[in-house]
């Protein structure tokens, strides 16, 4: 008995919850946390095992031929890594969109909206037009990612300098700088794009046109680790960001070196961003949807519980879509039903909160 | 100890905010800044709290540069209540006062820290509160439960931006109330910006009167509150009266 009293508590103090004199309100909040976290939990493995099943006997039936279990265990062995990097990637998204909407202080932001994506493409656009297809500096899967992150934290870091610093809470200057990135950087790689040779164009191609349906598995072993450092410290400072909740003066008043918290925080969101972008492509709506879906079922401030709910959520989402895309024969990509959803969502938020 | 050496601040390049301000904040008594608009006392509040990094000059916490000291040290010695609270979150007056505690135990707290913060609600009166949401109770309340906030910081220096701002005179009085009790019940150091002099007047034992970043007067309420000194800060006639041995002012024009 003492023993599951004392595992309550645990769970109730890793669910944001003090434990200490619990009142009837606050344990309450807590309790919803780990009910939520397990619910999703529970549904994450479900939409596993409809993915696997999307990807073995639905396929099979369909095809009227009989599943074998070495046909199965050859299936699952290339099923497997996908579900492992949509779950991580997915986690990451969630992830950095809480921390960035937290940083800005807005619901409604995630880093994919500042530009973060087109600056990925044209890594690889430039990688490849100034040194070629073969190339090592693009050939090789780990250089070329540490490229792409160096370039996408230089970035982050001139965003920093230029906008967080100076011009605070504005997050209209933030998403027209990112429109302005977006655009420059577009145009420029599509121009490199037309005036580069046949060959190597398929290649860049080939590189960006990564998506759910097309992951780049090949550096999934470089991948897991980062994603999870990048996880471990985001969610290691969960309290700084509670505090941070209240506003860069309180902030600091309170003892958060804000400016520093900021600068990591978009390191942070900078390679975190990178290497999911660079295994599964720009998912832009996913951890909006996923991290406000979270605030809204969890109903709390504190960041713990949050992160982990909105990484599940992120997850359970990109799973179950693409098993209903398997089972639909690829009719809808999922990207674009995200896209849809977390469009209309943001279009609710906006008008619901009425500022941006 | 905190001492303001010749500090000067800027935003641009031509426009001084501050221009070589010298103070030294009297230990245990209730020091008020006040002028017009612009004269800079939030960006002097800022300095001396280290918010804004003073560009020139020093501003010595316990004869220490407060620029070399961690941000979280400096909050164990400072609380600093901002102008305006809104909050982005949703959050119960508890959740709040324990957000105080966060210098002293980085978020995870322990026994000591929840005393603390049980202590911060009652002497804020806030016991029946401290489950309501901060968007639930009145603007007096909400402020009561920001002050439980800091006190559980427990910091010797307490410093407030306009603290009277949005609040009606009922609750405005009993704001000031509590500030005096602060200094006289647990010895607290005290620096408020007031935007109404005759606040000033009745609450404060020392005022700072400033004029385009710069000191233009400071002493105790009977030396600071006549017309000499506040017509040119203010840029205003004013009509000194005696009240029962208090100074009040009228401002209004009268023909």
């Amino acid at each position: 008995m003492e023993k599951i009293a004392k595992l309550r508590h645990k769970f109730l103090e890793f669910a944001g919850q003090s434990g200490y004199a619990p009142t009837i309100k606050h344990s309450g909040s807590g309790k919803r946390a780990v009910v939520v976290i397990i619910i999703l939990l529970v549904l994450i493995a479900a939409a596993s095992a409809l993915y696997i099943y999307s990807r073995t006997y639905a396929k099979a039936f369909r095809l009227g031929v009989p599943m074998t279990p070495q046909a199965f265990d050859s299936i699952l062995s290339r099923t497997i890594p996908h579900l492992y990097g949509m779950g991580a990637a997915a986690v990451v998204l969630a992830v950095v969109s809480l921390s960035f909407q937290t940083i800005t202080q807005s619901r409604v932001l995630t880093p994919s909206m500042i530009g973060f994506d087109s600056v990925f493409v044209g890594t690889q656009t430039v990688l490849v037009f100034f040194f070629g297809a073969q190339h090592f500096l693009f050939a090789d899967p780990f250089i070329n990612y540490l490229i792409t992150a160096g370039i996408m934290v230089v970035v982050s870091m001139l965003m920093f300098g230029a906008i967080l610093r100076n011009h605070r809470n504005n997050i209209v200057f933030l998403l027209m700088f990112g429109l302005v990135l977006s655009g420059i950087v577009g145009s420029g790689t599509s121009y490199l794009q037309i005036i580069m040779n046949e060959s190597d164009f398929f290649q860049v191609a080939a590189a960006t046109a990564v998506n759910v349906n097309n992951m780049n598995v090949g550096i999934i072993n470089l991948a897991l680790p980062i994603m999870a450092a990048v996880v471990a410290l985001t969610l290691w400072r969960h309290r700084r960001y509670n505090v941070m909740t209240l506003g860069p003066q309180q902030a600091k008043g309170l003892g958060v070196a804000y400016e520093k918290e900021l600068k990591w925080n978009l390191i942070l969101i900078a390679v975190g961003m990178s290497v999911a972008t660079a295994m599964i492509g720009s998912l832009t709506f996913l951890g909006l949807l996923a991290v406000n879906a979270a605030r809204e079922v969890l109903k709390t401030y504190k960041h713990l519980p949050l992160f982990i709910g909105s990484a599940l959520m992120a997850a359970l989402t990109l799973i179950l879509g693409q098993s209903v895309m398997e089972l639909l024969q690829g009719a809808i990509p999922v990207t674009a039903i995200i896209n849809l959803v977390g469009c209309s969502y943001i279009f609710f938020l906006i008008l619901k909160e009425n500022r941006i | 100890m905190i001492e303001v050496r010749s500090v000067s601040q800027s935003y641009s390049r031509d426009k001084e905010i501050l221009k070589e301000v010298d103070l030294v904040v009297r230990e245990r008594e209730i020091t008020a800044l006040v002028g017009a608009n612009g004269a800079g006392k939030s960006t002097l509040l800022g300095v001396m709290t280290n918010l804004l990094p003073a560009k020139k000059g020093v501003v010595m916490l316990d004869g220490v540069d407060i620029r070399k000291i961690k941000t979280n040290e400096v909050a164990k010695k400072i609380a600093f209540l901002k102008q305006t609270q809104q909050l982005s979150i949703r959050i119960t007056v508890k959740d709040l006062v324990e957000f105080g505690r966060f210098p002293h135990c980085g978020g995870r707290l322990r026994d000591e820290d929840r005393e603390k913060v049980e202590e911060a609600i009652y002497y804020m009166k806030l016991e029946d509160l401290q489950e309501s949401y901060l968007d639930e109770i009145s603007g007096g309340q909400r402020q009561r439960a920001f002050i439980a906030m800091i006190l559980a910081q427990d910091t010797p220096y307490i410093f407030l931006d306009e603290p009277l701002n949005n609040l009606d005179i009922k609750y405005s009085v009993e704001m000031m109330k509590i500030v005096t009790k602060l200094v006289e019940d647990l010895g607290k150091t005290i620096v408020v910006v007031l935007h109404d002099i005759n606040f000033a007047a009745a609450y404060a034992s020392h005022i700072v009167a400033m004029k385009d970043g710069q000191v233009i007067k400071e002493g105790s309420p009977k030396e600071v509150i006549t017309p000499s000194v506040l017509n040119p800060v203010f840029d205003h006639d004013f009509h000194i009266v005696d009240h029962d041995g208090r100074s009040v002012c009228l401002y209004y024009d009268h023909e």
